[in-house]
């Protein structure tokens, strides 16, 4: 199945191939710089020469390419209206001087992942119509790692979530319907949440799908909604992948390690940081990268889903046992050490510069998450509401002391998920965080309230009686939509009013052993596509399935007759009296997961954790990776 | 230009790098522009990528021809192209049919299936209203898109304002995209009108506060502020008192930097109030009475912009003892307590004395200042571990001492070099507590 999901590198080549090919004349192709990582998974630069690119440049806003008069400029940029806007006024500048034949199209626009149907329009006004021709392409999924697929498309989350604005939602549909022709139709999709409905309905409205030659490969489509479990990304992973993710910049799948500056050190206030860490006695040792592939990286490969301690242990150990290894070649003879020279020695430094990259990376994590056990425990007691005041007092205490502009809001979105916060403390934090990172940032609260990551300001004449049901207490019993659906769905494993056997995790770490998939934080919360992965894969029939999703809004089925809610569909199961059509069990046992909004690390270890134990395979594919730093930080791009 | 991609003079060559692939390098590019593309001397490394080289694959096994060919053919914008190699009679129906969707009716569904694919397809035959609004429909029902904002562009274009509007107020979902649509066009003015149009002034009074703050100098932002501050409080739409105290806030700390131009050399531009307080922190030079009633002493400034206590005492904090004037700090965390102003002062601290004293310790204070932040902990456990780990050896002495361990003092004594500062310290902590023990001091003071 990997190689299968792999093949999305070719089909991605047939579909630039058959663009460039419909272009004649000398091509030159300009890229925006974003683009490049993600393309590296798509061609190489050789491959781009063989399809006839003479020479590639980066695109540049501030200053427009000159072009001599037989040249073909391509220009591929991301689908984004600001970037477009200001490539179409650098072109018309160059482009309507020139005054060129019609007929002949020397300027292309390829937009990523898809051409927005109103990007004719703007092209029409922009008086270019005729001039530039407008292409799309859609890369579909990019295989980053075994098990792990991602689209590369950076912006959704802010789109979707925040602004309300689904422009992106077809071409994640066109990726799905592509995944359905390469691996088939699966028996079963389920969808939680608003979008992620919207999107098979899309698929559908995209027409049908020729005859399948391939069986089928995946048994379930699970495909859920950002919103609907933001503690996945909220809390911070207790795992090795996942904490690379919260203090190294990724990019496709690959992370840069640089001793200078990182994720975390970059949210701080540079006055307040404490002491400047001092520049090594090689101040100019350049930034590496890491690729978080294991076939690229054994080591990593070996060790992305354990837990952090552990792996950094491993790692010390790993160098000890290598430094020991290249020891012995002081000890040999000449003959000996001939043999060894040619045969070991290349592969061990090898593996000795990845263990170092490795083990670098994993003190600059720990060296920047010093208050990690602090931040455990606040998070836990978060989750399982222990002593609000409290926890507003800590918050502000981190702010004040160790302010990071994504992390220390991304606690109080925690807590307004997981236990509310009024409006009336949330002005507090805000002005608190205000003063600290700048005014500007005010608007930053408007913008998180509309994907429900913090409560909506209200002006104070106009609802009087909210302000007044705000000022009072919150009553103890008063459970916030969170904690319910987490309770339906047990899913918080630390809250210690007697769990059933399987989540009983926290006793059996201490033996490095874990027995739930919790084990991602810490022991103290499933991530939710983990826990409906194990209901899926664990559920023996219809009625089952309802009894174990009851009461839970948003989740539904998607049989070929349509939309349906699980109880709906164990009724109908029933009615029929088609217990032999159910189907559960699935027979096929590989799931697909694709969570609209960004997936963090977390998930996914969880994820495969559950296939572990239930024999099963499960992808995780989402529109990008992202820590929970990231998530805010959408908030912040305006 | 000859370029050997797979040589190895080419990959040789490449390692001097120009002109990198990566996107964080702010190269000029300028002046390669014109000889050098980026391939002729990128760093992609060829090597890194083999994927293909080992995948082993070939599409077919992975697509079938049919699907394949729907893929590429569903990728292309436009398809108005007429397919080649069709007979006479198929053309004719092909051009009858499109004739008859371009001129007379309008098929809905082809066209929302179009444009949800990216595709152009002309709008212009949805002539009715009743045509226009379920074209409209159709796509927020399949979940639209970009396909939704076309529609509008075009609905814009072909209604009056009144029409197009009342459109926008029946469909939030469509409202919310035009809104999106707006704001990444940056087209503002529209934007915000739009807001307050939708009775969202809210919002239109943040994207303002936006609008006012990225403007470039300090006059033109200064103006803008004043004139939404007025507004804001004026306009009878309900506040958010955040919102209002944030407005006046950035208004006076404009209007102070205007004033006070020597501090504006201490800092960057558009700086924070933390940012702000800091400088004033640093010109100033009176920390035992601070002058209220001058606007950059730092509590007067502090006060002004509402930083929280904890905010101010952590800033100074830092401020002070990265100019290793500790001797100020005393005054930082002395407060005269409000309910008796008399009384004398006390030492007050708004966060964990724990951070406090590591943060010390990570500036570089020397011990005394160390110790005496370490005094004021209660706690005599975790004073001796945190005097422990931050090397303040009276500190460990003190704590030693409040926790009666005689043996530890003893023992650590032997340690200190002999006649030093501290073994005298160390001696006296010894002598107090076991002179302590034997007197009755306690029994006296109560008679």
């Amino acid at each position: 199945m990997d190689k299968k999901l792999q093949g999305f590198q070719l089909v991605a080549q047939e579909k630039l191939c058959s663009i460039l090919g419909s272009i004649p004349g000398k091509k030159e192709l300009i890229l925006e710089p974003a683009l490049i990582k993600p393309l590296e998974h798509v061609f190489t630069a050789s491959w781009l020469k063989l399809k006839g690119i003479q020479r590639i440049y980066k695109h540049d806003a501030a200053q427009s390419l000159p072009r001599s008069s037989d040249q073909v400029h391509i220009y591929m940029i991301r689908s984004v209206l600001g970037t477009f806007q200001t490539l179409l006024k650098q072109l018309e500048s160059v482009a309507l001087e020139e005054m060129a034949d019609l007929s002949l199209k020397m300027y292309h626009i390829i937009c990523v992942p898809c051409c927005y149907s109103y990007f004719q329009t703007l092209l029409e006004q922009s008086g270019l119509w005729g001039l530039v021709q407008l292409h799309h392409f859609n890369w579909d999924f990019i295989y980053l790692d075994q098990g792990v697929l991602s689209l590369e498309l950076p912006n959704l989350f802010e789109c979707l979530y925040l602004q309300g604005n689904t422009s992106p939602l077809p071409s994640v549909a066109q990726s799905l319907r592509l995944l359905q022709m390469i691996c088939g139709q699966p028996a079963l999709i389920m969808t939680f949440g608003h979008h992620s409905a919207q999107l098979i309905q899309i698929l559908r409205a995209l027409g049908k799908l020729p005859e399948a030659t391939n069986p089928p490969e995946y048994g379930g489509w699970l495909i859920i909604d950002r919103d609907k479990d933001y503690p996945a990304t909220l809390l911070t992973p207790a795992i090795y992948a996942g904490l690379l993710l919260e203090v190294f910049d990724q990019r496709s799948g690959e992370i840069v390690v640089d001793n200078l500056k990182n994720k975390i050190s970059s949210q701080r206030v540079e006055l307040l940081q404490g002491k400047k860490p001092k520049v090594g006695p090689n101040p100019s040792s350049k930034p590496c990268s890491i690729r978080l592939n294991s076939t690229a990286d054994e080591i990593y490969g070996d060790n992305r889903y354990k837990r952090f301690a552990q792996v950094s242990s491993l790692i010390h150990a790993q160098v000890k046992a290598l430094g020991l290894e290249l020891q012995k070649l002081n000890d040999m003879q000449l003959e000996e050490m001939h043999d060894y020279v040619a045969r070991k020695l290349p592969k061990l430094t090898e593996l000795k510069t990845k263990v170092l990259r490795h083990l670098n990376a994993s003190e600059i994590v720990i060296q920047m998450m010093v208050n990690f056990r602090r931040l455990q425990t606040l998070e836990e007691d978060i989750l399982n509401n222990v002593s609000r005041k409290r926890l507003l007092a800590e918050i502000d205490e981190l702010m004040t002391t160790d302010g990071q502009r994504f992390n220390t809001l991304r606690l109080m979105c925690l807590l307004h998920h997981c236990a509310g916060v009024t409006p009336e403390e949330l002005q507090i934090f805000a002005r608190n965080f205000c003063n600290l990172f700048g005014h500007q940032n005010l608007i930053v609260f408007q913008q998180l309230s509309q994907a429900a990551l913090l409560p909506p300001l209200v002006a104070e004449k106009k609802v009087p009686a909210t302000k007044l049901l705000s000022q009072l207490p919150l009553p103890k019993f008063q459970q916030t939509e969170f904690q319910a659906n987490a309770n339906r769905l047990k899913l918080l494993t630390s809250c210690g009013d007697g769990q059933d056997g399987a989540n009983s995790s926290t006793k059996n770490q201490a033996g490095g052993m874990q027995s739930c998939p919790s084990y991602v934080f810490n022991g103290t919360y499933i991530p939710l596509v983990a826990q409906l992965c194990s209901i899926l894969l664990k559920t023996n029939n219809a009625e089952e399935l309802s009894s174990k999703l009851t009461m839970i809004e948003g989740l539904h089925l998607h049989m070929d007759g349509g939309k349906i809610t699980p109880k709906a569909y164990a009724n109908q199961v029933k009615v029929n009296g088609t217990a032999d059509q159910d189907v559960f069990p699935l027979r096929l046992r590989n799931l697909f997961v694709f969570v609209v909004g960004g997936a963090s690390y977390a998930e996914i270890a969880a994820c495969d954790f559950v296939a572990k134990l239930t024999g099963a395979q499960i992808t995780v594919a989402s529109d990008s990776l992202m820590a929970g730093s990231d998530l805010i930080a959408t908030a912040f791009t305006h | 230009m000859d370029l050997q991609f797979d040589s190895e003079t080419y990959w040789n060559r490449s390692s001097r790098a120009a002109f990198s692939f990566d996107d964080e390098d702010e190269v000029d590019l300028a002046p390669d522009l014109a000889s050098n593309g980026i391939l002729a001397d990128d760093t992609i490394s060829e090597a890194s990528f083999n994927n293909s080289a080992t995948l082993n694959l070939s599409i077919k096994s992975i697509l079938s021809e049919d699907a394949l060919k729907l893929v590429l053919q569903e990728q292309a914008l436009d398809d108005r192209v007429l397919p080649k190699g069709v007979s006479p009679e198929e053309e004719l129906k092909l051009l009858r049919r499109q004739l008859q969707s371009t001129l007379y009716s309008p098929n809905l569904e082809a066209t929302a299936q179009k444009l949800l694919q990216g595709k152009t397809a002309p709008l212009e035959m949805f002539k009715s209203l009743q045509e226009k609004q379920q074209l409209l429909d159709t796509l927020l029902a399949q979940g639209g898109g970009h396909a939704v904002i076309t529609v509008l562009l075009f609905l814009k274009r072909t209604l009056n304002a009144l029409q197009f509007h009342a459109i926008l107020r029946e469909r939030p979902r469509a409202l919310e995209q035009y809104l999106s649509y707006l704001k990444e066009s940056g087209d503002l003015a529209s934007h915000i009108e739009l807001l307050q149009r939708f009775g969202r002034h809210q919002e239109a009074a943040l994207k303002q506060f936006q609008a006012a703050l990225a403007s470039g100098d300090l006059g033109t932002r200064k103006k803008h502020l004043q004139l939404l501050a007025d507004a804001y409080a004026t306009a009878g739409v309900g506040i958010i008192p955040l919102y209002e105290q944030v407005f006046h806030a950035a208004l006076k700390m404009q209007q102070l930097m205007e004033k006070e131009t020597g501090l504006g050399k201490l800092l960057r531009a558009q700086p924070t109030p933390v940012e702000v307080l800091y400088a004033c922190c640093q010109a100033n030079s009176n920390w035992k009475e601070q002058d209220m009633l001058k606007p950059i002493s730092p509590q007067r400034f502090a006060a002004d912009q509402q930083i929280s206590a904890a905010q101010y005492e952590w800033t100074a904090l830092n401020e002070r003892a990265q100019a290793q004037a500790y001797a100020d700090l005393e005054c930082i965390f002395e407060r005269v307590p409000s309910w008796h102003p008399l009384k004398t002062k006390q030492f007050h601290i708004s966060f964990d004395l724990t951070l406090a004293v590591l943060r010390l310790y990570e500036l570089q204070a020397p011990s005394t200042v160390l110790q005496l932040f370490l005094s004021k902990m209660g706690n005599s456990g975790e004073k001796l571990a945190l005097a422990r780990r931050v090397k303040c050896i009276r500190a460990v002495i003190d704590a030693m001492a409040g926790l009666k361990q005689q043996q530890e003092l003893q023992q650590l004594k032997d340690t200190l070099p002999e006649r030093s500062e501290e073994q005298f310290y160390c001696e006296n902590a010894l002598k107090s507590l076991q002179s302590k023990r034997w007197t009755t001091d306690n029994i006296k003071l109560k008679l």
